[in-house]
Protein backbone atom coordinates (compact mmCIF):
# COMPACT_ATOMS: atom_id res chain seq x y z
CA UNK A 1 0.00 0.00 0.00
CA UNK A 2 1.40 3.39 -0.94
CA UNK A 3 0.25 5.13 2.23
CA UNK A 4 2.46 2.98 4.37
CA UNK A 5 5.11 4.64 6.52
CA UNK A 6 6.35 1.92 8.81
CA UNK A 7 8.02 2.75 12.11
CA UNK A 8 11.63 1.61 12.10
CA UNK A 9 14.86 1.72 14.05
CA UNK A 10 18.31 1.75 12.45
CA UNK A 11 18.55 -2.04 12.29
CA UNK A 12 15.34 -2.28 10.23
CA UNK A 13 16.37 0.38 7.69
CA UNK A 14 18.10 -1.98 5.21
CA UNK A 15 14.78 -3.82 4.75
CA UNK A 16 13.05 -0.60 3.70
CA UNK A 17 15.33 0.89 1.04
CA UNK A 18 13.17 2.77 -1.45
CA UNK A 19 10.20 2.85 0.94
CA UNK A 20 8.73 5.44 3.24
CA UNK A 21 9.37 5.05 6.95
CA UNK A 22 8.87 6.85 10.24
CA UNK A 23 12.03 7.16 12.25
CA UNK A 24 11.76 8.36 15.83
CA UNK A 25 15.18 9.68 16.76
CA UNK A 26 17.32 12.19 18.59
CA UNK A 27 19.32 14.73 16.56
CA UNK A 28 23.04 14.52 17.33
CA UNK A 29 24.90 16.69 14.87
CA UNK A 30 23.74 19.00 12.18
CA UNK A 31 25.38 20.36 9.06
CA UNK A 32 23.76 22.51 6.38
CA UNK A 33 21.52 19.91 4.83
CA UNK A 34 22.31 16.77 6.78
CA UNK A 35 21.65 15.76 10.34
CA UNK A 36 23.04 12.74 12.15
CA UNK A 37 20.44 11.21 14.40
CA UNK A 38 20.31 8.40 16.90
CA UNK A 39 17.50 5.94 16.21
CA UNK A 40 15.50 4.15 18.89
CA UNK A 41 17.90 1.19 18.95
CA UNK A 42 20.90 3.48 19.45
CA UNK A 43 22.17 3.22 15.86
CA UNK A 44 23.14 6.35 13.96
CA UNK A 45 21.34 7.37 10.80
CA UNK A 46 21.97 10.23 8.36
CA UNK A 47 18.94 12.31 7.53
CA UNK A 48 18.94 14.54 4.43
CA UNK A 49 17.00 17.58 5.50
CA UNK A 50 14.23 19.36 3.72
CA UNK A 51 15.18 22.86 2.77
CA UNK A 52 14.61 25.48 5.48
CA UNK A 53 13.42 22.95 7.99
CA UNK A 54 13.87 23.81 11.61
CA UNK A 55 15.25 21.10 13.86
CA UNK A 56 15.21 21.73 17.57
CA UNK A 57 18.34 19.94 18.79
CA UNK A 58 16.97 19.39 22.28
CA UNK A 59 13.80 17.71 21.06
CA UNK A 60 13.17 14.18 19.91
CA UNK A 61 11.84 14.10 16.38
CA UNK A 62 9.99 11.73 14.13
CA UNK A 63 11.27 11.88 10.58
CA UNK A 64 8.94 10.73 7.85
CA UNK A 65 11.07 10.00 4.83
CA UNK A 66 12.27 7.77 2.07
CA UNK A 67 15.06 5.31 2.77
CA UNK A 68 17.90 6.03 0.33
CA UNK A 69 20.30 3.35 1.56
CA UNK A 70 20.84 1.35 4.74
CA UNK A 71 21.96 4.38 6.74
CA UNK A 72 20.36 7.35 4.98
CA UNK A 73 16.83 8.72 5.04
CA UNK A 74 15.60 11.59 2.90
CA UNK A 75 13.21 13.68 4.95
CA UNK A 76 9.69 14.34 3.67
CA UNK A 77 8.37 15.82 6.87
CA UNK A 78 9.28 16.05 10.51
CA UNK A 79 7.31 16.06 13.74
CA UNK A 80 8.75 17.37 16.97
CA UNK A 81 8.02 15.00 19.81
CA UNK A 82 9.32 17.12 22.67
CA UNK A 83 12.26 16.74 25.06
CA UNK A 84 11.02 13.61 26.84
CA UNK A 85 10.72 10.31 25.07
CA UNK A 86 11.43 6.85 26.41
CA UNK A 87 13.49 5.45 23.55
CA UNK A 88 13.55 1.97 25.03
CA UNK A 89 9.77 1.92 24.95
CA UNK A 90 9.84 3.22 21.37
CA UNK A 91 12.31 0.53 20.33
CA UNK A 92 10.37 -2.23 22.07
CA UNK A 93 7.24 -1.04 20.30
CA UNK A 94 9.03 -1.01 16.93
CA UNK A 95 10.23 -4.56 17.47
CA UNK A 96 6.68 -5.66 18.30
CA UNK A 97 5.37 -3.92 15.18
CA UNK A 98 7.80 -6.03 13.14
CA UNK A 99 6.93 -9.20 15.01
CA UNK A 100 5.53 -11.58 12.37
CA UNK A 101 2.54 -12.25 14.62
CA UNK A 102 1.39 -8.65 14.21
CA UNK A 103 3.17 -7.09 11.24
CA UNK A 104 0.99 -8.11 8.30
CA UNK A 105 -2.12 -8.34 10.38
CA UNK A 106 -2.07 -4.97 12.10
CA UNK A 107 0.59 -2.75 10.57
CA UNK A 108 0.44 -3.14 6.80
CA UNK B 1 -31.12 4.78 24.90
CA UNK B 2 -31.69 8.26 23.60
CA UNK B 3 -29.02 9.49 25.93
CA UNK B 4 -26.49 7.27 24.18
CA UNK B 5 -27.60 8.74 20.92
CA UNK B 6 -26.77 12.16 22.22
CA UNK B 7 -23.38 11.18 23.47
CA UNK B 8 -22.18 9.01 20.64
CA UNK B 9 -24.12 10.53 17.79
CA UNK B 10 -22.51 13.92 18.06
CA UNK B 11 -24.24 16.96 16.70
CA UNK B 12 -25.10 15.56 13.32
CA UNK B 13 -27.67 13.07 14.47
CA UNK B 14 -25.65 10.23 13.03
CA UNK B 15 -26.50 7.40 15.32
CA UNK B 16 -24.02 4.63 15.53
CA UNK B 17 -25.26 1.56 13.67
CA UNK B 18 -25.15 -0.75 16.63
CA UNK B 19 -27.07 1.22 19.22
CA UNK B 20 -30.49 1.40 17.65
CA UNK B 21 -30.37 -2.26 16.77
CA UNK B 22 -29.44 -3.50 20.15
CA UNK B 23 -31.92 -1.12 21.72
CA UNK B 24 -34.72 -2.63 19.72
CA UNK B 25 -33.81 -5.93 21.24
CA UNK B 26 -32.65 -8.04 18.35
CA UNK B 27 -32.38 -11.73 19.19
CA UNK B 28 -28.66 -11.67 19.57
CA UNK B 29 -28.94 -8.34 21.35
CA UNK B 30 -26.92 -9.41 24.34
CA UNK B 31 -23.65 -9.70 22.50
CA UNK B 32 -24.30 -6.98 19.97
CA UNK B 33 -25.00 -4.49 22.66
CA UNK B 34 -21.84 -5.35 24.46
CA UNK B 35 -19.75 -4.94 21.32
CA UNK B 36 -21.43 -1.77 20.15
CA UNK B 37 -20.83 -0.08 23.48
CA UNK B 38 -17.24 -1.15 23.65
CA UNK B 39 -14.30 0.98 22.59
CA UNK B 40 -11.45 -0.79 20.86
CA UNK B 41 -8.03 0.66 20.08
CA UNK B 42 -7.00 -0.24 16.54
CA UNK B 43 -4.52 0.67 13.84
CA UNK B 44 -5.73 2.25 10.60
CA UNK B 45 -4.60 -0.90 8.76
CA UNK B 46 -6.95 -2.93 10.92
CA UNK B 47 -9.81 -0.55 10.15
CA UNK B 48 -9.09 -0.79 6.43
CA UNK B 49 -9.13 -4.58 6.72
CA UNK B 50 -12.33 -4.69 8.77
CA UNK B 51 -15.17 -6.52 7.08
CA UNK B 52 -18.91 -6.27 7.08
CA UNK B 53 -21.27 -9.10 6.10
CA UNK B 54 -23.68 -6.64 4.46
CA UNK B 55 -24.24 -2.89 4.44
CA UNK B 56 -26.11 -2.78 7.76
CA UNK B 57 -24.09 -5.41 9.54
CA UNK B 58 -21.67 -4.76 12.34
CA UNK B 59 -18.04 -4.28 11.40
CA UNK B 60 -15.75 -7.07 12.39
CA UNK B 61 -11.98 -7.26 12.84
CA UNK B 62 -10.58 -10.78 12.93
CA UNK B 63 -14.17 -11.98 13.22
CA UNK B 64 -14.76 -10.01 16.40
CA UNK B 65 -17.40 -7.30 16.31
CA UNK B 66 -16.22 -3.77 16.89
CA UNK B 67 -18.30 -0.94 18.26
CA UNK B 68 -16.60 2.35 18.93
CA UNK B 69 -13.02 2.56 17.76
CA UNK B 70 -10.11 4.75 18.74
CA UNK B 71 -6.96 5.49 16.75
CA UNK B 72 -3.90 7.67 17.24
CA UNK B 73 -2.32 9.19 14.17
CA UNK B 74 -0.98 12.26 12.48
CA UNK B 75 -3.35 14.79 10.95
CA UNK B 76 -2.37 15.10 7.30
CA UNK B 77 -4.99 17.57 6.09
CA UNK B 78 -7.99 19.34 7.52
CA UNK B 79 -10.90 20.40 5.30
CA UNK B 80 -13.42 22.49 7.08
CA UNK B 81 -16.87 22.53 5.50
CA UNK B 82 -20.13 24.06 6.60
CA UNK B 83 -21.67 20.96 8.10
CA UNK B 84 -18.66 18.85 8.77
CA UNK B 85 -14.94 18.82 9.08
CA UNK B 86 -12.79 16.19 7.40
CA UNK B 87 -9.44 15.15 8.84
CA UNK B 88 -7.10 12.79 7.01
CA UNK B 89 -5.38 10.71 9.64
CA UNK B 90 -2.16 8.78 8.95
CA UNK B 91 -0.86 6.44 11.63
CA UNK B 92 1.91 4.89 9.55
CA UNK B 93 -0.14 1.79 8.75
CA UNK B 94 -2.54 3.56 6.39
CA UNK B 95 -4.71 6.61 6.00
CA UNK B 96 -8.34 7.12 6.86
CA UNK B 97 -10.71 10.06 6.93
CA UNK B 98 -12.23 11.18 10.18
CA UNK B 99 -15.39 13.24 9.79
CA UNK B 100 -16.76 15.40 12.48
CA UNK B 101 -20.21 16.86 12.07
CA UNK B 102 -20.12 20.47 13.12
CA UNK B 103 -22.72 21.94 15.41
CA UNK B 104 -22.34 25.60 14.52
CA UNK B 105 -24.75 26.68 17.25
CA UNK B 106 -22.51 25.41 19.99
CA UNK B 107 -19.58 27.55 21.05
CA UNK B 108 -18.30 24.82 23.23
CA UNK B 109 -17.85 22.76 20.12
CA UNK B 110 -15.54 25.15 18.37
CA UNK B 111 -13.44 25.43 21.49
CA UNK B 112 -13.20 21.67 21.70
CA UNK B 113 -12.25 21.09 18.08
CA UNK B 114 -10.29 24.26 17.44
CA UNK B 115 -6.95 23.00 18.68
CA UNK B 116 -6.45 20.34 16.03
CA UNK B 117 -3.65 21.25 13.64
CA UNK B 118 -2.10 19.64 10.61
CA UNK B 119 0.99 17.46 11.21
CA UNK B 120 0.10 17.05 14.89
CA UNK B 121 -0.70 13.72 16.47
CA UNK B 122 -4.29 13.26 17.56
CA UNK B 123 -6.51 10.65 19.13
CA UNK B 124 -9.74 10.06 17.26
CA UNK B 125 -12.70 8.21 18.73
CA UNK B 126 -15.81 7.28 16.80
CA UNK B 127 -17.42 4.63 14.67
CA UNK B 128 -16.42 3.14 11.35
CA UNK B 129 -18.67 4.12 8.42
CA UNK B 130 -18.67 3.90 4.66
CA UNK B 131 -19.71 6.44 2.09
CA UNK B 132 -19.67 5.02 -1.39
CA UNK B 133 -16.56 2.93 -1.46
CA UNK B 134 -14.75 5.04 1.05
CA UNK B 135 -14.31 4.22 4.70
CA UNK B 136 -14.25 6.93 7.27
CA UNK B 137 -14.53 7.36 11.01
CA UNK B 138 -17.59 9.21 12.16
CA UNK B 139 -15.71 11.02 14.88
CA UNK B 140 -17.36 11.76 18.18
CA UNK B 141 -14.16 13.03 19.66
CA UNK B 142 -10.82 14.28 18.41
CA UNK B 143 -8.13 15.70 20.62
CA UNK B 144 -4.46 16.42 20.33
CA UNK B 145 -2.08 13.75 21.63
CA UNK B 146 0.45 16.06 23.20
CA UNK B 147 2.50 13.40 24.94
CA UNK B 148 4.42 11.41 22.30
CA UNK B 149 4.18 8.31 24.47
CA UNK B 150 0.46 8.17 23.79
CA UNK B 151 1.21 7.02 20.26
CA UNK B 152 3.38 4.15 21.44
CA UNK B 153 0.95 3.33 24.21
CA UNK B 154 -1.78 3.12 21.62
CA UNK B 155 0.19 0.72 19.41
CA UNK B 156 0.94 -1.51 22.37
CA UNK B 157 -2.66 -1.33 23.56
CA UNK B 158 -3.92 -2.27 20.09
CA UNK B 159 -1.60 -5.29 20.09
CA UNK B 160 -2.70 -6.26 23.59
CA UNK B 161 -6.38 -6.06 22.73
CA UNK B 162 -5.87 -7.99 19.50
CA UNK B 163 -4.20 -10.76 21.48
CA UNK B 164 -6.91 -10.58 24.11
CA UNK B 165 -9.63 -10.91 21.50
CA UNK B 166 -7.80 -13.94 20.06
CA UNK B 167 -7.31 -15.65 23.35
CA UNK B 168 -10.35 -14.35 25.13
CA UNK B 169 -12.68 -15.81 22.53
CA UNK B 170 -11.41 -19.29 23.25
CA UNK B 171 -11.81 -18.84 26.99
CA UNK B 172 -15.28 -17.41 26.46
CA UNK B 173 -16.15 -20.49 24.47
CA UNK B 174 -14.97 -22.77 27.23
CA UNK B 175 -16.92 -20.77 29.80
CA UNK B 176 -20.16 -20.98 27.90
CA UNK B 177 -19.63 -24.66 27.20
CA UNK B 178 -18.65 -25.30 30.78
CA UNK B 179 -20.44 -28.60 31.10
CA UNK B 180 -18.79 -30.03 28.04
CA UNK B 181 -15.37 -28.65 28.77
CA UNK B 182 -12.41 -30.78 29.63
CA UNK B 183 -11.91 -28.94 32.88
CA UNK B 184 -12.69 -31.13 35.83
CA UNK B 185 -12.58 -28.63 38.61
CA UNK B 186 -15.53 -26.27 38.66
CA UNK B 187 -13.53 -23.24 39.74
CA UNK B 188 -11.30 -23.52 36.68
CA UNK B 189 -14.21 -22.66 34.42
CA UNK B 190 -15.66 -20.01 36.65
CA UNK B 191 -16.20 -16.64 35.06
CA UNK B 192 -13.02 -15.16 36.45
CA UNK B 193 -11.95 -12.30 34.23
CA UNK B 194 -8.89 -12.66 32.07
CA UNK B 195 -7.16 -9.88 33.92
CA UNK B 196 -5.92 -12.52 36.35
CA UNK B 197 -4.39 -14.76 33.70
CA UNK B 198 -0.96 -13.25 34.27
CA UNK B 199 -0.83 -14.54 37.85
CA UNK B 200 0.87 -17.77 38.87
CA UNK B 201 -1.50 -20.76 38.80
CA UNK B 202 -2.04 -21.01 42.56
CA UNK B 203 -2.87 -17.31 42.88
CA UNK B 204 -5.26 -17.63 39.94
CA UNK B 205 -6.93 -20.60 41.59
CA UNK B 206 -7.38 -18.64 44.80
CA UNK B 207 -8.90 -15.65 43.00
CA UNK B 208 -11.16 -17.86 40.93
CA UNK B 209 -12.29 -19.78 43.98
CA UNK B 210 -13.09 -16.66 45.99
CA UNK B 211 -14.93 -15.05 43.09
CA UNK B 212 -16.99 -18.21 42.66
CA UNK B 213 -18.22 -18.02 46.26
CA UNK B 214 -21.35 -16.11 47.25
CA UNK B 215 -20.47 -12.52 48.07
CA UNK B 216 -20.20 -11.75 51.76
CA UNK B 217 -18.49 -9.10 53.84
CA UNK B 218 -16.81 -11.78 55.86
CA UNK B 219 -15.09 -13.28 52.86
CA UNK B 220 -13.74 -16.79 52.63
CA UNK B 221 -11.85 -18.72 55.30
CA UNK B 222 -8.35 -19.79 54.50
CA UNK B 223 -9.18 -23.43 55.19
CA UNK B 224 -11.82 -23.41 52.44
CA UNK B 225 -9.31 -21.86 50.10
CA UNK B 226 -6.76 -24.52 51.00
CA UNK B 227 -9.30 -27.27 50.42
CA UNK B 228 -10.44 -25.83 47.10
CA UNK B 229 -6.97 -25.31 45.76
CA UNK B 230 -5.68 -28.63 46.99
CA UNK B 231 -2.94 -27.14 49.12
CA UNK B 232 -3.98 -28.55 52.48
CA UNK B 233 -1.01 -29.33 54.62
CA UNK B 234 1.09 -26.77 52.81
CA UNK B 235 0.14 -23.73 54.82
CA UNK B 236 3.28 -21.88 53.86
CA UNK B 237 2.57 -22.09 50.16
CA UNK B 238 -0.95 -20.78 50.48
CA UNK B 239 -0.09 -18.00 52.89
CA UNK B 240 2.72 -17.03 50.53
CA UNK B 241 0.30 -16.82 47.61
CA UNK B 242 -2.21 -14.86 49.69
CA UNK B 243 0.51 -12.46 50.80
CA UNK B 244 1.43 -11.80 47.19
CA UNK B 245 -2.19 -11.25 46.24
CA UNK B 246 -2.55 -8.80 49.11
CA UNK B 247 0.63 -7.02 48.03
CA UNK B 248 -0.90 -6.60 44.60
CA UNK B 249 -4.08 -5.31 46.18
CA UNK B 250 -6.23 -8.01 44.62
CA UNK B 251 -7.24 -9.60 47.90
CA UNK B 252 -7.65 -8.24 51.43
CA UNK B 253 -8.18 -9.82 54.81
CA UNK B 254 -11.55 -9.15 56.40
CA UNK B 255 -12.64 -9.88 60.00
CA UNK B 256 -9.37 -11.52 60.97
CA UNK B 257 -6.17 -12.81 59.41
CA UNK B 258 -7.73 -15.99 58.07
CA UNK B 259 -10.67 -14.56 56.13
CA UNK B 260 -10.11 -13.11 52.68
CA UNK B 261 -12.13 -11.29 50.09
CA UNK B 262 -11.57 -9.94 46.58
CA UNK B 263 -10.89 -6.25 46.27
CA UNK B 264 -12.97 -5.84 43.14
Amino acid sequence: MSDLSTRVNSARLPDYVGKTVRLACKPLQRSADLVTVQAADGGEVMVQLLRDVDIDASSYIEVVGKVMDATTVKMMSVIHLGPDLDMKLVNDTIELIHDPRFYTRMFT
Amino acid sequence: MSQYGDIYGGGGGFLQGGSPYSASGSPSGGRNKEASHSLRPLTVAQLLKATQAHADAEWTVDEAEIGQVTIVGQVVTIQSQTTNCVYWIDDGTGRIEARHWVDSTSEEDSAKWGGIEETKYVRVTGTLKTFGNKRYINATHIRGATDPHELYFHILEAITITLMVDRGSSSAASASGAAASAYTSPQAVSSAPDEYSHLPPLQQKIIRFISAQPRSDEGVHVSSIARATGTQGDAEKISDALDKLMDEGLVYSTIDDSHFNLST
